[in-house]
């Protein structure tokens, strides 16, 4: 008690005073937080090329960017599956995300290729490589504008897009991780 | 029973329970703030349920128990009995915790690991409102008060319930204590004191997901030794050649005549030089030479140590596994009605924790079919003069660098006769085959695929999905081999041989289509090169002779779907037999590279299971390499070369589109389920709630590749479907699958008087026991 009597003074400030900063300051930082809070409601995107197309990937599913690698073909797999890499001892699918997407861009990657350049994105515990032709920036947009996927689109491309934003005039799709890492060959 | 496989359930129980658990967890945390949202308090409380439902579905009791307990608290608290109070959060938060272990752990014999019983009882202790149950001090909290429930929570049971009877994960510790022991143990001391005494272990325990980046980057390290011998060996050779050309030079040097000298003498400073340098580099590289191979085998010393400890970390005792047998052995002698004994040596055999996790469904299958062909009924027995009880012995032992289990019984023994004749009754083998076949080839028949010698299939055996699936699951999953040997009248011993550890096998590596594969050794039988004349062309098939015996020839490119590439080697051709569930096969390749102990890799998260391909390697370079899977790849040679016993099948379903199932079944809980199982395998589903509708959909036409029915339904039950199905001349062919709760033998003896072709009981069911019987039957 002693002790806490002691502060105000050293302060030169009365006890009503200081109870009345400590309300002020916690009014603002309960203001701020609140926000701070608003602004975090946007999405931060990757963006990249593939064909003539742009697409998106949210940052949060993005764990490296590749360029350069050697892709070991395995057999028996899927036509979209372009094979493996290893990435320092982890062994990660190669997908070749225009097969995937039918893109219109004219026939899919040669298996074993190694050109384009690669995000290692992660969806759930699956971690994958996309093939992409350029990686470009990264944008943030209002997670309000991502739209869903157009009902025009068919219902195959639907399910690999999940959503959409225009941005800079474009209308950009956003990849859906989940169905286009769905693991292959696992029983049902 | 023990259960079999519940694997696919578990996957999709395991993918909804992190959800449940993680918002479970956050919703303790908001309590402690806030401890009367009510809605938030009706959630968790649901999320409790909803997880107690379904762990108990797929058989995770464990789980079960411990979210029962947990909403025993939530009821209370949303009915004011008592109020959430954050000295409640540890309780909850280990509950969780434990709840994630379990299933993370889904399957596996963790008692050793996680005290649940001590758990459940400080759960119940916080649900009786004793705070002091979370209090470590106080013994007293061993005795919940009395409970006011509304369901009592045994606190001890002394005599446990059915299911918890019937569950694998029994408690298994050190000193092998049984259930009762224990109950009394905590009695005395208390739960807290248990609590205390874990923790002052001398262990740490970590997540094997942990332990596994560990081992992934261990074996990065090992991957760079062998890398880095490699260029020891490389700069030997370069160290020889400098000794070489020093060597050379010197001779050239002393031999130039005196002439010569004059005429060079322009260029003696030159010359001296080249002698110097020459000299220069000889020492040089053989200074280096020397340094690096030090090092190297200074590191690879390291390195050995650093693989085998770091390996040893994943070592657990057999024992872990085994101690739930004898439980499962007694089941099924009481359930074949034998009087079996169970006699286990070397359970402090160590095993890598992977290799334990995947043997246990090989051995309780083959102790299965011991118990059920093995050993004789006791009157049986008695006549024969053997002692009444009869005996499994279940060894391993450490040999080298593999275990080796043994399962050898003092039963019946195989009879070469009934499995020739069983083999030629199927069309495996000819009469003049099975004439020329040794009793010991004979034995090896039980490997066959589909082959029983059972007139019926039920779940437990005859099935025809025993030892071949056994076999295949050893050679595949775990590189390693299963044998048989067995002495009519006196017994059969099963010799499983499995590699320490999964994560190093030799393999021989091959090219084929200008890419190298990897085929683990222990399938191999030889590799040869041979004459392009030595291939005989039978009926369009490529075959060679071997010490008097054709093998089937097929290309590894074909197998593999790989296009055929212009560098082949001309002349002799490198051919590797394997041989495999007593089939040999020859297989074409391009090359063979070598032979080198490999570290098996999986192929990553996304590629969860590929035809043909059983993982990678990584390759000093750092080139990935895939392993090639044995079993896949007999499979889809034989029936490239038209061998196979899938061949039908596989023509049906290009033939006559998807197959039907009519599914008879009032329950709707079961139907749906059955329908999604029959559905996810590519079946066309047809329904009827009973058996008079399933029968009148038959007769106005419905045409069905199988009928699966239930036996207790309104109107007409299953064996009277089945009867009348049999019965009719139309329809007899159509094979009857009984899916049933009743498990009596009397009801299995009429479900075959009625003419069923397979019988399965609820009690083990699972998708793949009635997808695998189905496909079985409609071939």
């Amino acid at each position: 008690m002693e002790e806490r009597k002691a502060m105000p003074s050293a302060d030169g400030l009365g006890l009503d005073e200081q109870v009345r900063r400590i309300l002020r300051e916690r009014a603002e930082s309960l203001a701020q937080a609140d926000w701070v809070e608003e602004v975090a409601e946007t999405r931060r995107l990757l963006l990249f090329r593939l064909g003539e197309e742009t697409y998106a990937v949210g940052v949060e599913d993005v764990r490296e960017i590749v360029s350069g690698f050697a892709v070991t073909r395995i057999p028996c797999v899927p036509s979209h599956v372009l094979g493996v890499i290893n990435v320092r001892g982890e062994i990660v699918s190669v997908i070749d995300l225009a097969a995937v997407l039918n893109a219109q861009q004219g026939a899919a990657r040669a298996p074993g290729g190694d050109d384009g350049s690669g995000i290692i994105v992660r969806s759930d515990d699956v971690t994958g490589m996309l093939v992409v032709d350029e990686i470009g920036d990264i944008i943030e947009v209002p997670a309000a504008s991502v739209e869903p996927p157009l009902s025009s689109l068919d219902r195959a491309h639907a399910e690999t897009v999940s959503g959409t934003v225009y941005w800079e005039g474009r209308l950009i799709a956003v990849v859906n991780l989940a169905r286009i890492l769905q693991p292959v060959g696992e029983r049902a | 029973m023990v259960e079999f496989d519940r694997s696919a359930f578990i996957q999709k129980f395991q993918e909804e329970a992190t959800e449940y658990l993680q918002r479970l967890n956050e919703g303790v945390i908001t309590l402690e703030g806030d401890p009367k949202n009510r809605e938030l308090i009706e959630q968790m409380l649901r999320d409790a349920h909803t997880l107690k439902g379904s762990s108990r579905m797929v058989g995770l009791l464990d789980i079960s128990d411990v979210a029962h307990r947990l909403e025993d608290i939530m009821v209370k608290i949303r009915d004011g009995e008592m109020e959430f109070d954050p000295s409640m959060s540890d309780a909850f938060f280990e509950a969780l915790d434990a709840i994630v272990f379990l299933k993370d752990n889904a399957g596996t014999d963790v008692s050793g690991q996680l005290d649940v019983p001590g758990l459940l009882e400080r759960l119940s202790a916080v649900a009786a409102g004793s705070a002091a149950g979370v209090d470590a001090g106080q013994p007293a909290a061993a005795e919940p008060p009395a409970e006011p429930a509304a369901e009592p929570v045994p606190a001890k049971p002394a005599v446990p319930e059915p299911e918890a009877a019937s569950r694998p994960e029994q408690p298994v510790s050190a000193e092998e204590q049984a259930p009762g022991q224990k109950e009394r143990a905590s009695a005395s001391q208390g739960p807290a004191e248990e609590k205390l005494q874990t923790r002052t272990q001398q262990t740490v325990r970590i997540r094997t997901e942990q332990v596994d980046r560990l081992l992934n980057l261990v074996s990065e390290v090992v991957i760079a030794q062998i890398k880095a011998e490699q260029h020891a060996r490389d700069l030997r050779i370069a160290q020889a050649l400098a000794t070489d050309v020093y060597q050379t030079w010197r001779r050239v040097r002393a031999s130039l005549s005196v002439e010569a000298e004059a005429v060079l003498a322009g260029i003696d400073d030159d010359l001296r030089m080249i002698d110097e340098l020459v000299n220069d580099l000889r020492q040089r590289m053989t200074h280096m030479l020397k340094e690096y191979s030090d090092d190297v085998s200074r590191a690879s010393t390291v390195v050995a140590d650093l693989q085998e400890h770091s390996m040893a970390i994943r070592m657990l005792p057999v024992s872990t596994v085994f101690n739930a047998f004898p439980r499962a052995v007694r089941d099924l002698a009481r359930q074949f009605k034998k009087d079996v004994e169970l006699v286990m040596e070397g359970g402090d055999t160590e095993l890598d924790k992977k290799v334990l996790e995947e043997i246990n469904d090989p051995l309780i299958h083959i102790m299965r079919n011991a118990v059920d062909h093995g050993i004789e009924p006791v009157e049986r027995r008695r006549e024969l003069g053997k002692p009444e009880k009869g005996t499994i012995k279940l060894a391993a032992r450490q040999e080298g660098d593999h275990i080796v289990i043994e399962i050898s019984d003092d039963g019946a023994g195989i009879d070469p006769a009934a499995v020739k004749a069983a083999a030629i009754r199927k069309g495996y083998l000819t009469e003049s085959e099975a004439k020329s076949m040794s009793d010991r080839e004979a034995t090896y028949l039980i490997f066959e695929a589909g082959f029983s010698t059972s007139p019926i299939i039920t779940e437990i055996s005859g099935r025809g999905v025993g030892m071949d699936v056994v076999r295949e699951f050893i050679v595949d999953k775990l590189k390693g081999s299963l044998d048989v040997e067995s002495e009519p009248g006196r017994g059969t011993t099963f010799r499983l041989t499995i590699p320490l550890t999964l994560a190093i096998i030799r393999a021989l590596l091959v090219r084929v289509s200008g890419q190298v594969f990897a085929i683990p050794t222990s399938s191999i039988e030889e590799t040869l090169r041979i004459d392009p004349a030595e291939v005989i062309k039978v009926e369009g098939r490529e075959v060679i002779r071997r010490q008097r015996r054709t093998i089937p020839l097929v290309h590894l490119r074909d197998v593999l779907g790989l296009e055929a590439s212009e560098d082949a080697e001309a002349g002799k051709l490198p051919v590797v037999t394997i041989g495999f569930s007593g089939h040999r096969m020859g297989f074409l390749v391009d090359a063979f590279v070598g032979e080198q102990q490999i570290v098996i890799k999986t192929l990553g998260s996304h590629l969860k299971h590929v035809d043909n391909v059983a993982g990678v390697t990584i390759l000093g370079a750092g080139e990935v390499v895939p392993i090639l899977n044995v079993p896949d790849l007999m499979a889809n040679a034989r029936r490239m070369t038209g061998r196979a016993g899938g061949r039908t099948a596989v023509k049906r379903e290009k033939d006559q589109g998807p197959r039907r199932v009519l599914i008879c079944e009032d329950s709707f809980t079961t139907r749906e389920l059955e329908r999604s199982i029959f559905e996810a395998a590519g079946y066309v589903v047809e329904t009827a709630t009973d058996g008079a509708a399933g029968l009148a959909k038959l007769r106005e036409g419905l045409k069905v590749d199988a009928v699966v029915t239930d036996v207790q339904m309104p109107n007409m039950t299953g064996f009277e479907l089945t009867r009348a199905i049999k019965g009719d001349e139309t329809l007899k062919e159509i094979p009857v699958i009984i899916v049933t709760s009743l498990e009596r033998e009397e009801e299995k003896a009429e479900g075959i008087e009625a003419g069923a072709d397979a019988y399965i009981t609820k009690s083990v069911f699972n998708q793949d026991t009635l997808l695998d019987t189905v496909e079985r039957l409609i071939r």
